[in-house]
């Protein structure tokens, strides 16, 4: 008991203790080096990061983390059910074939496939969404593997015994036994298009400009601690609340 | 509402080249009647539900509900509706919205879903029981929801796919007096798959026996029991006795001696088995034959005792009798048997079982 306790806060400060000077530098105008807490509080830091375009990069992010998001969750669910049916005659190479792009380099792979991409003509928006999909697809079957694992088929054949259509069962059966699921592989998706910053810089060419982009281009310049410190936390803090709302799905489910 | 389901020369092949789960099953479920398809794991009998339900494609055959043919046709368009081995409800569902279910997807209204699953809830004595969630439920409890739930469908034939032997002896009875009941008041054409004679016995009107994918025998309980036709019919139902031996003229000569049978059997080598219920022990002067009890087994009040008889010349037999209720006998005891000639059966030896089974197939063909 204690000892759980205890992890648990040790978790939390492992968690926490990063942030908590990111928040001080957020709200500080003046904080020189001795000093433990900033000597002058202020929204300085706010302005600049709004001024930097912060707003349009985050709107820019998430599009991006959802359109991944969107294709990447159906795709890894047909996997995971693929690989769960026994229909197909080497499950473990199709899941390792699926999971290499997390073995190989990303940069490797987007310098490659950015040649490859500029070639054909593709938009950069588009090539962009298509590279981020086939690296999420390895965590989104991940998680829909292990729920069509766990996931009673007989449930579907009885919905569809008492009348059920092939699209009623996936509706009033499927989806809402597999939502917890659904909804954690749909995160991390979210999370490979939100965060990216390797892939974007490559294939956008630098001229599309998402939160990281941004976050990466105001901390490799200096002197600007504070607006670094706000588009940090815009960056972390999004997906923190989607997780807590995630969360309470997956605890609804479950009850 | 019920239907009369009719499979003709239902055949499954699971993988190709391997022995077919099913062979050449035909087997009639009039409307109003219980059918049990009674055999040991493996024997194809939940393959039978499976090709019924449309969950798998027949390899050969055809199943007929009502005379129509029902290939190619999708499982939630049969009017049928089965219950399986776990009650599977869904778990994100209440009581009531599980029992509902089909009426919701055929789109009735939301008020006379919940009439109509209060109803059914209350055949299957669960009135009240609407509101809980479908995982609060004991073993006993959801396995009646999900009954509860197959007949809200009203479908014209309800498949059981060996709904009770999950649950523990006291629990079983009672569901099975609740379809006896359930049987009384709605009259549903019911297909039953078991591997439990008793239940076969307590529920269905016709049994028929699987084994190894093949129908061995097709009839009410009692002839099955009384006038088994093979050595896997006679021990799926418990019968204990096999006396090797040979007919001659109607009678038949083994260690046992030279008994008379009820009824003619083929000439040539044939296996004696007889109920134990049937044998009675007796004073040596009107015994049919003579032993030594070996083995007693207590079975509740009565007691289970195996003879062995001596043969002349020729191997010893077992013989299995049930004594009446509190009646003792020691082990090492000489005692008597008398197997009274009604409950004489002669099947065909191991090996030639499935030569004959061959020709009976033959002769259905003709």
């Amino acid at each position: 008991m204690l000892v759980s306790r205890l992890g648990r806060g040790a978790l939390a400060v492992w968690l926490v203790l990063p942030l908590v000077p990111l928040l001080l530098w957020a709200a500080a105008d003046r904080w020189s080096a001795p000093a433990l807490l900033p000597q002058a509080w202020g929204t300085t830091g706010l302005a600049e990061a709004r001024a930097a375009g912060a707003g349009p990069a985050a709107v820019r992010s998430a599009v991006l983390g959802t359109a991944v998001a969107v294709l990447a969750t159906p795709l890894g669910a047909l996997a995971g059910r693929a690989l769960t049916s026994g229909a197909l005659r080497a499950p473990g190479l199709v899941f390792a074939v699926l999971l290499s792009p997390l073995v190989l380099p990303p940069f490797a792979v987007a310098l490659g496939l950015d040649v490859l991409l500029l070639r054909l003509r593709v938009p950069a928006e588009v090539g962009l969404v298509l590279l981020l999909t086939v690296a999420a697809i390895p965590y989104t079957t991940v998680v829909m593997r292990a729920a069509y694992a766990a996931h009673d088929r007989h449930h579907d054949e009885e919905a569809r015994l008492l009348g059920a259509s092939a699209w009623q069962v996936v509706r009033s059966v499927h989806l809402p036994l597999l939502a917890p699921a659904v909804a954690g592989a749909a995160f991390l998706a979210f999370l490979v298009g939100w965060s990216d910053y390797v892939v974007t810089l490559l294939v956008g060419g630098g001229r599309l400009v998402t939160l990281p982009l941004l976050v990466g281009a105001a901390a490799s310049a200096t002197g600007n601690d504070a607006q670094v410190a706000v588009l940090a936390l815009s960056a972390v803090l999004p997906p923190v609340a989607l997780l807590v709302v995630i969360g309470s799905i997956g605890r609804r489910a479950r009850r | 509402m019920s239907g009369s389901l009719q499979l003709t020369g239902l055949t499954r092949v699971h993988t190709a080249g391997a022995p077919p789960a099913l062979d050449d099953l035909t087997l009639a479920v009039p409307a109003g009647s219980c059918v049990a398809v009674l055999g040991p794991s493996g024997s194809g009998k939940s393959t039978v539900l499976r090709l019924t339900a449309g969950l798998d494609a027949p390899t050969r055959g055809t199943v007929h509900l009502d005379g129509r043919d029902l290939a190619g046709v999708v499982p939630e368009r049969r009017g049928m509706a089965m219950v399986f081995q776990r009650p599977l409800l869904f778990p994100h569902l209440s009581v009531r919205d599980n029992v509902g279910f089909a009426d919701r997807v055929r789109g009735l209204p939301r008020r006379e879903v919940r009439e109509r699953a209060e109803h059914h809830l209350e055949l299957v004595q669960l009135g009240g029981f609407g509101n809980r969630p479908a995982r609060a439920l004991s073993g006993g409890q959801a396995q009646r929801v999900a009954l509860a739930r197959a007949l809200a469908a009203e479908p014209r034939v309800l498949l059981l796919d060996e709904p009770f032997s999950a649950l523990d002896t006291g629990l079983r009875q009672e569901m099975h007096e609740l379809l006896a009941d359930l049987r009384l008041r709605l009259a549903p054409t019911v297909l039953l798959v078991t591997h439990d004679p008793a239940e076969a016995d307590a529920l269905a009107d016709t049994v028929a026996v699987l084994d190894a994918g093949r129908l061995q025998q097709l009839g009410p309980m009692r002839e099955l029991y009384a006038r088994p036709r093979s050595l896997a019919v006679s021990r799926l139902l418990g019968g204990r006795t096999e006396v090797p031996g040979t007919v001659t003229g109607g009678r038949h000569r083994s260690a046992l001696g030279d008994l008379e049978l009820p009824a003619p059997a083929p000439e040539g080598p044939g296996v004696l088995v007889v109920r134990p219920e049937a044998v009675t022990l007796v004073a040596a002067a009107d015994a049919d034959a003579r032993g030594t009890v070996v083995q007693v087994r207590r079975r509740g009040l009565r007691a289970l005792v195996t003879v062995e008889v001596a043969g002349r010349g020729t191997e010893p037999a077992a013989v299995a009798a049930e004594l009446p209720p509190g009646a003792e006998v020691p082990v090492g005891a000489e005692v008597g048997l008398r197997i009274p000639v009604t409950a004489r059966c002669v099947v065909p030896p191991a090996g030639l079982s499935e030569a004959r089974d061959g020709a009976s197939a033959h002769d259905r063909q003709r």
